[in-house]
């Protein structure tokens, strides 16, 4: 079964008088324990459709199923619930919360998802275990190098078990060994549980770790979909 | 759980202390202010207040209970008879003058009865025995005087009307509004001191009812046979004679334009404060917006944050006001905090505070989750 299913998906921005076709008609899946590397020139439309993907941004047109459920843009509260229950994301910028420790980042984003018991404590520590970080679980994220801080949000996107992983250029603040470290790890984590992982990116390290690369140019995928 | 509102508050230190201390600082100014109000008045009614009399038969329209005019004291007996009266007496109270041992020439406020133990009255004795006042020439004076007259002791003489008083009793807490320091002595004794206007008159009558007697049937009575004069319960004699002093000095508007301005800026400082915090934690609020909070989720972490500056800027606040109440003590003010004022200003507070993370709310119900993707 496919954790992604995306048909014909359509996107335009409404600018002033001026409207922006960013994705024409993109089809693509990511099945359970794949790892899917989206490219394109900047600009080309990559993080529209990864938000439309991650059920942030409705699509204008197509339509899509995630985890083998089909997703209706149109109703926000159940966009929310299926980013609870079946999404996982990873940022550029991190987006760690600065006042809580690495461990507490994890462990909120679990209490967010509805997981307000002990539990959440104990597989916050075990992600971070996961991620290699057992020795940093009580640090802020100040006191934490790039590279850590990436691992941290890794963790908080694979807590609670997400089919789906959607990942925005994951490695461009990160120093080029550091970020040939997080996609290793990144890949080996999704392989173990079976995920679906979708990674947008321009780094050509990226490709060393993807089953399948999709590109895409002018709102149009080219090559893989 | 992972308290993100607390964790939040305590991380951005500098701005959490300035929250904090909008609110203290409003609510100190509330206090303060309202309990000066309520000091102050409270001077304007405390002998009525600590007077054990259920109804006070005053002269017609008699504006306060410092500022009597006078009625035959045989109208006593009109009341004495009345069904339903179990004790009644007459009470003059009269501005006369004393002369300081400096030769300044001063003013002090007699309270006068035949029998002041009877009404539980005066209501705090320091030293000396009421009984003494029916013995001669004699006065309590209260401790407050010592401000106005200098200090003075049990035995000092003072010269009063030309009369000169041996003071045999100190009092405390009995105040007016006026500030003038009060003096008890002897009814019989004031009139003599005063026999031109006071000889045959009285200024108040006060009456304890007997129990079980209804008090309106008793007024009704008493106004019956006494047309020309005003009756009050001590309740009612109590506002009017604090709402002579609110309209006369405009202290009400004082205060509560005081207390506005002290809201007024808690409310801005706090709107503020939270409204910044809001809009620089935007990217983090965006954020658990992705991972699959709603609205509800942020709003419950905003609100918190506003509660927990509200709780403890008002427990802040309210020591401060304390403090500062010690502090006026020492100069002669007084300032009431009353149990209901406390309440009143801690729901204030927290009340204020939610409305004041309103404005965040509408912010936040605005945020684009996309933000997050954004560089
Ligand atoms: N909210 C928006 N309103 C209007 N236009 C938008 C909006 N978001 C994106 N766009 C436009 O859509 C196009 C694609 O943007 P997108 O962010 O998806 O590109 P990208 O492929 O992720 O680029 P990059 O590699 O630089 O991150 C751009 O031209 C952008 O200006
Ligand atoms: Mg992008």
């Amino acid at each position: 079964m496919n954790v992604l299913e995306a048909v014909d998906i359509h996107k335009t921005f409404q600018e002033g008088r001026e409207r922006v076709e960013v994705l024409r008609g993109i089809s693509l899946a990511v099945g359970r324990g794949e790892v899917v590397a989206l490219e394109g020139r900047s600009g080309s439309g990559k993080t529209t459709f990864l938000s439309i993907a991650g059920c942030i941004l409705s699509p204008s047109g197509g339509r899509f199923a995630i985890a083998g459920q089909a997703v209706d843009p149109a109703n926000p509260a159940g966009l929310a619930a299926v980013r609870r229950r079946a999404i996982g994301f990873v940022f550029q910028q991190f987006n760690l919360f600065p006042a809580l420790t690495a461990c507490e980042n994890v462990e909120f984003a679990l209490n967010v998802k509805g997981r307000r018991d002990r539990s959440a404590r104990r597989e916050a520590e075990a992600m971070l275990d996961a991620v290699g970080l057992a020795d940093r679980r009580d640090f802020l994220p100040r006191d934490l190098s790039g590279g850590q801080k990436q691992r941290v949000a890794i963790a908080r996107a694979l807590a609670g078990g997400p089919p789906l992983i959607l990942a925005d250029e994951p490695t461009a603040n990160l120093d080029s060994q550091v970020g040939e470290q997080i996609l290793g790890l990144f890949r080996s984590l999704a392989k173990r549980d079976d995920r679906g992982l979708l990674i947008v990116t321009h780094d050509p390290k990226v490709r060393a770790i993807a089953d399948r690369v999709v590109r895409i140019e002018d709102g149009c995928i080219v090559n893989g979909g | 759980m992972v308290d993100l509102a607390l964790k939040t508050l305590l991380h951005d230190r500098l701005r959490f202390v300035i929250t904090v201390s909008g609110v203290a600082f409003a609510v100190t100014l509330v206090f303060v202010q309202a309990g000066l109000f309520a000091g102050i008045l409270g001077n304007a009614s405390v002998t009525i207040r600590n007077l054990d009399a259920d109804l006070w038969v005053t002269p017609k329209n008699t504006a306060n209970v410092d500022f009597a005019n006078s009625f035959p004291e045989s109208y006593l007996n009109r009341v004495r008879s009345v069904p339903g009266v179990a004790r009644a007496d007459n009470l003059i109270v009269y501005f006369m003058f004393m002369t300081l041992p400096s030769g300044a020439r001063e003013t002090v406020e007699v309270y006068a009865m035949e029998d002041f133990r009877r009404w539980g009255f005066p209501w705090r004795v320091l030293e000396g025995d009421l009984d003494d006042l029916k013995r001669g020439p004699y006065a309590f004076m209260d401790d407050s005087a010592v401000r106005r007259f200098g200090p003075f002791a049990v035995g000092d003489y003072r010269e009063v009307q030309s009369t000169r008083l041996r003071i045999v009793g100190r009092t405390s807490d009995a105040l007016s509004f006026t500030t003038t320091p009060l003096m008890f002595m002897d009814y019989g004794l004031a009139q003599r001191m005063n026999a031109d206007l006071l000889q045959g008159r009285t200024s108040y009558t006060v009456v304890r009812l007997a129990p079980g007697s209804d008090l309106e049937a008793v007024r009704r009575e008493i106004r019956r046979r006494l047309p020309y004069n005003d009756v009050h319960s001590r309740a009612e004699w109590v506002a009017h004679s604090e709402r002579y002093w609110i309209d006369s000095t405009g202290i009400g508007l004082n205060m509560v334009l005081t207390v506005f301005l002290g809201i007024l800026v808690g409310v801005v400082v706090v709107t503020q404060t939270l409204y910044t915090s809001t809009m620089e934690h935007l990217r983090e609020y965006g954020t658990v917006k992705a991972i699959g909070g709603g609205n509800a989720d942020i709003y419950r972490i905003i609100g918190k944050q506003a509660l927990i500056a509200a709780v403890l800027g008002y427990a802040i606040g309210a020591v401060m006001a304390w403090g500062t109440g010690r502090l006026v003590a020492q100069a002669g003010l007084r300032m009431e905090l009353s149990t209901t004022m406390l309440a009143v200003v801690f729901a204030g507070a927290v009340l204020l505070c939610l409305a004041a993370a309103l404005v965040s709310f509408h912010k936040v119900a605005r945020i684009d989750p996309a933000m997050v993707f954004r560089v």
